[in-house]
């Protein structure tokens, strides 16, 4: 879908990798049993999918097909560390429904099927019987973003008279108008401050893990480099700033924020957002280094922060819904690997050496701090504020007096703790050898910088994409995507 | 690769190794016995002990000034680049045998002092991520890398306070210990990005970064923060103590040897930057002075052997500084490896030592009498008064943080809050818990 010459290959697999989980939720609306193995079998034909088109794609120009990988093994992930309690036909239909609708956004080259996947992505938090979360400002940031987002496309549309974005860049449709909408979605969906406040509702009132898998999506970092960066280079390098600037504000206000919070699922719900603040202060920094600093600790966050989700559900499920982080709790004792998988994801989500988070605030806090050198030390200061508080969590869950009193409490069990496992494999295996990550980002990188430098770069890029981007053979017949 | 170049790489790689070994065989479920964990330690750091011999018989032999393995870079991105490059040098070489021959000795030590101890399986894991973090921090030809073992230090250090997890006290320290740390940090960040930006590189395999004007002085302020941050350093003295609530062997080795002295082994490594400083140089003096003043005085009020201890440490690590600030380097080295051995024993006799002197005085029939005059009776009866107060709340350091810094951080946070709550519905508020679970609710859902 996103490419300029039609293939029918990778059409076929986009369609397989966003089918299969759209036809397992319907079939799960009607056939209520066996949810978990739908589910997980959904998801694997994504996978399956999703790495097809990683492979036929493009050096240097394969990274929504990676972030489909991610999300699909994600979502397999998530379907096999769901509690028993959790796994209902109804949850699983509605996060494989989630997956589709990412998967298009992810996928798409077009602003209406951009739109589409933005605005099922959220239809699950709606419904009271899927995903609603008991709070008002989650379902209305959700609505307003995909208002603003679709008033912008209508703009865009209306002045540029193209739906294509390869069509559209460069030309600024709809100048300020429309980019201030684009804006205003990214800020609205993302939980950029001052409209932040959503997320910590989202996490507190709704499902822990679709809640988790809808902020992973990332769907407001995604709509900037997909649309903004390309599509307003210009506009983008005179007034994105402001856009850096108010992540930068996020990773700040909410780092000191969660310094005080005590409930777990508001902590966590805290620092993944000023992590994923992060990303888009990286995105903007107009560096090489920082734009792959952002698109590495995209993958980091993502996959630790669903496995922190992951992993307090799973102490919920167990030892009650009420954790809190005001008092010692000694949950170590009862379950010592879910502790080491929380402490690892956590720290891997801070920069700790050996996990690819280290690598990706290194390039990070490097990039911004070459484009913003003051206002850029706030991304290390809030990095430090990030690992006190996700530490304090730690301590305050696992560690203290061992409970008495529990007959008998199962750690993490095997089909938890091989998920989790491979989460933590990536994040260390990625940070012992992120060159393999880095290198393919860097490459992506490049191209957003270039993009930024102006419409004439853009320009002579456009007219010589066979030399710069195909380096497959010619008679290989796979896909040309953008 | 030469053998000297190979013994490099597993001296540093070697501990690493063995932890994700034992992590693994963890994660299948299979605990190593406390004979074999503490025989595989044995032979980590008696084999890593053995290695440095071709690495001083190499750097004896040819007079080479420095031993380099490149791997290449890590990483890298355009012009930014994170080498790979394991150095040991003649300032290196001596912090890897005492990291060597110290954890290998405390190995054996804890494998009998914390027989049966519920974490000893924990704390042997962490003893091998520790010793790999040190190695690699000594042995690091770049800010870039060093910067990763200083963060593994860190987070063992943090986790080994917490050691005795079952009172929340030693608990609580780690988490302000690991605070301290990570604020400190942030200064060894911004000085790689500065020397990155600067100079082009991070490396000193090859000489340090070409700084001029007043970037040394920057970044050896940045690199400063860092180190008084590692080494309990004046303001940031208030952690030491804390530290003191994790196990004895983890106390010799962390306070008394190898993860105080990082400080100042970060110091002597930009010492040639830090000799075109003036300013650094007088700040390292200053600071270096002020801690040790300040440990000496601090260190007779302390009620408890360790704390004692620690604060003796501070006063040598105060005095390091101010050698290093002078130039003396071959000194500071010196001082460095004697007073790590030192402190190390005396840390490790602290729990016996108090049973031999209750020994003594049933043995003399009475407490032992006081062995002279100190110097704290030359002052006015006012002015002892005054310090002992200033010594017994250690300076006021933590009180001058907690009000100046973390009560304020604090209280922006709680405003934060009631911003973020005021439009929270009302439904969210009132959202019923169910009561506390201390019944198994496996019937729930648990399998």
């Amino acid at each position: 879908m996103a490419s300029t010459a039609w293939n029918p290959g990778a059409t076929v697999l986009d369609v397989i990798a966003i089918g299969a989980p759209w036809l397992a939720a319907a079939v799960l609306t009607v056939w209520r049993r066996q949810p978990r193995l739908v589910g997980f079998m959904a998801s694997l034909l994504s996978v399956a999918a999703s790495a097809h088109l990683l492979l036929a794609a493009p050096e240097g120009e394969s990274l929504y097909e990676a972030l489909m990988l991610l999300y699909s093994c994600l979502t397999a992930g998530a379907t096999l560390v769901l509690p028993k309690r959790d796994c209902d036909s109804r949850t699983i239909s509605g996060i494989l429904f989630l997956l589709g609708a990412t998967l298009l956004a992810y996928s798409s080259g077009n602003l209406a099927v951009f739109l589409t996947g933005w605005v099922l992505s959220t239809i699950p938090f709606f419904p009271e019987s899927w995903f609603r979360a008991r709070a008002w400002r989650p379902a209305t940031s959700l609505v307003l973003s995909s208002l603003a987002l679709a008033a912008a496309i209508g703009i865009i549309y209306s002045s540029g008279h193209a739906i294509s974005v390869d069509a559209l860049k460069g030309r600024s449709p709809g100048g300020m108008a429309a980019f201030g909408l684009l804006v205003a979605a990214v800020i609205l969906r993302k939980g950029i401050w001052p409209a932040h406040a959503w997320v910590a509702d989202a996490a507190e009132t709704g499902p822990s893990i679709p809640t988790a898998l809808l902020l992973n999506g990332h769907l407001g970092a995604l709509l900037v480099a997909k649309l903004i960066l390309p599509l307003f280079p210009r506009t983008a390098g005179n007034v994105f700033p402001v856009l850096s600037w108010l992540a930068m504000a996020t990773a700040i206000y909410v780092a000191i924020r969660t310094l005080t919070e005590n409930s777990p699922r508001r902590l966590l719900a805290g620092i993944a957002l000023s992590q994923s603040a992060c990303i888009l202060a990286g995105l903007e920094s107009r560096t090489s280094e920082g734009i792959t600093g952002a698109l590495v600790h995209w993958f980091v966050v993502t996959i630790s922060t669903t496995g922190l989700f992951g992993i307090l559900r799973l102490l919920e499920v167990r030892f009650g819904e009420n954790l809190t982080a005001s008092d010692f709790l000694g949950l170590a004792g009862h379950a010592p690997r879910l502790a080491v998988f929380f402490a690892v994801f956590g720290l891997a989500l801070v920069g700790l050496p050996g996990t690819l988070s280290f690598c990706s605030q290194d390039l990070l806090i490097h990039g911004t701090l070459m484009s913003h050198p003051v206002t850029g030390v706030v991304l290390p200061i809030a990095t430090a504020m990030n690992a006190v508080s996700i530490l304090r969590l730690f301590a305050r869950l696992f560690l203290g007096r061992r409970r008495t009193g529990f007959t008998h409490m199962a750690d993490a069990l095997p089909r938890e703790r091989w998920t989790l496992a491979v989460g933590v494999l990536f994040v260390v295996l990625g940070g012992l050898f992120p060159n393999l990550i880095v290198a393919q980002r860097s490459a992506e990188a490049d191209r957003v910088v270039s993009a930024q430098a102006g419409p004439s770069v853009w320009a002579e890029l456009s007219e010589h994409p066979p030399e710069r981007i195909d380096h497959r053979p010619a008679a290989s017949g796979e896909s040309t995507r953008h | 690769m030469s053998s000297s170049q190979a013994a490099l790489v597993f001296l540093v790689m070697a501990p690493g190794a063995v932890f994700c070994l034992l992590a693994l065989t963890w994660l299948v479920g299979w605990v190593p016995s406390e004979r074999v964990l503490s025989r595989i330690t044995g032979l980590t750091f008696t084999t890593c002990l053995l290695a440095l011999s071709p690495l001083l018989w190499t750097l004896a032999s040819t007079g080479d000034s420095a031993i380099s393995v490149t791997f290449g870079n890590w990483f890298a991105v355009h012009g930014y680049r994170f080498p790979l490059v394991l150095m040991a040098d003649r300032l290196s070489l001596p912090f890897l045998a005492m990291t060597v021959t110290l954890s290998g000795l405390i190995g054996q030590f804890s494998a009998t002092y914390l027989h049966r101890e519920g974490g000893f399986f924990r704390f042997f894991v962490l003893l091998h991520l520790f010793a790999f973090g040190s190695l690699l921090a000594f042995a690091a030809g770049s800010f870039d890398l060093l910067i990763g073992g200083w963060e593994l230090v860190g987070i063992t250090s943090v986790l080994l306070i917490a050691f005795f997890d079952q009172r929340p006290a030693p608990v609580e320290n780690s988490v302000r210990v690991f605070a301290v740390y990570r604020a400190c940090d942030i200064g060894l960040l911004v000085a790689v990005f500065a020397m990155h930006n600067w100079a082009g590189n991070a490396s000193f395999a090859a000489g340090m970064p070409k700084l001029a004007g007043a970037q040394p002085t920057i970044v050896c302020l940045f690199l400063l923060l860092a180190a008084a941050g590692k080494a309990a350093q004046i303001p940031f003295s208030g952690w030491l103590p804390r530290a003191m609530e994790g196990p004895t062997p983890s106390s010799a080795i962390f306070y008394g040897a190898i993860s105080i002295h990082a400080g100042a082994y970060l110091l002597l490594r930009v010492q040639p930057l830090l000799a075109e400083t003036r300013i650094a140089t007088i700040c390292v003096i200053v600071i270096g002075l002020a801690t040790a003043i300040y440990g000496t005085i601090a260190g007779r009020a302390s009620a408890d052997a360790k704390t004692s201890l620690a604060f003796a440490s501070l006063t040598q690590v105060g005095v390091v500084f101010v050698e290093i600030g002078f130039g003396l380097r071959s000194i500071a080295v010196a001082h460095v490896l004697g007073h790590a051995a030192v402190r190390t024993l005396q840390f490790l006799r602290a729990p016996s030592m108090l049973h031999d002197y209750h020994r003594m005085h049933s043995a003399i029939g009475g407490e032992i009498a006081p062995t002279g005059r100190r110097l704290e009776d030359l002052l006015p009866r006012r002015t002892q008064l005054w310090l002992y107060r200033w010594a017994l709340d250690r300076g006021h350091l933590d009180t001058i943080l907690d009000r100046g810094f973390i009560d304020p951080l604090l209280r922006i946070s709680r405003l934060f809050a009631r911003l973020d709550n005021a439009g929270r519905s009302t439904s969210a508020e009132r959202r019923t818990k169910p009561p506390i679970s201390i019944r198994c609710p496996a019937e729930q859902g648990v399998e």
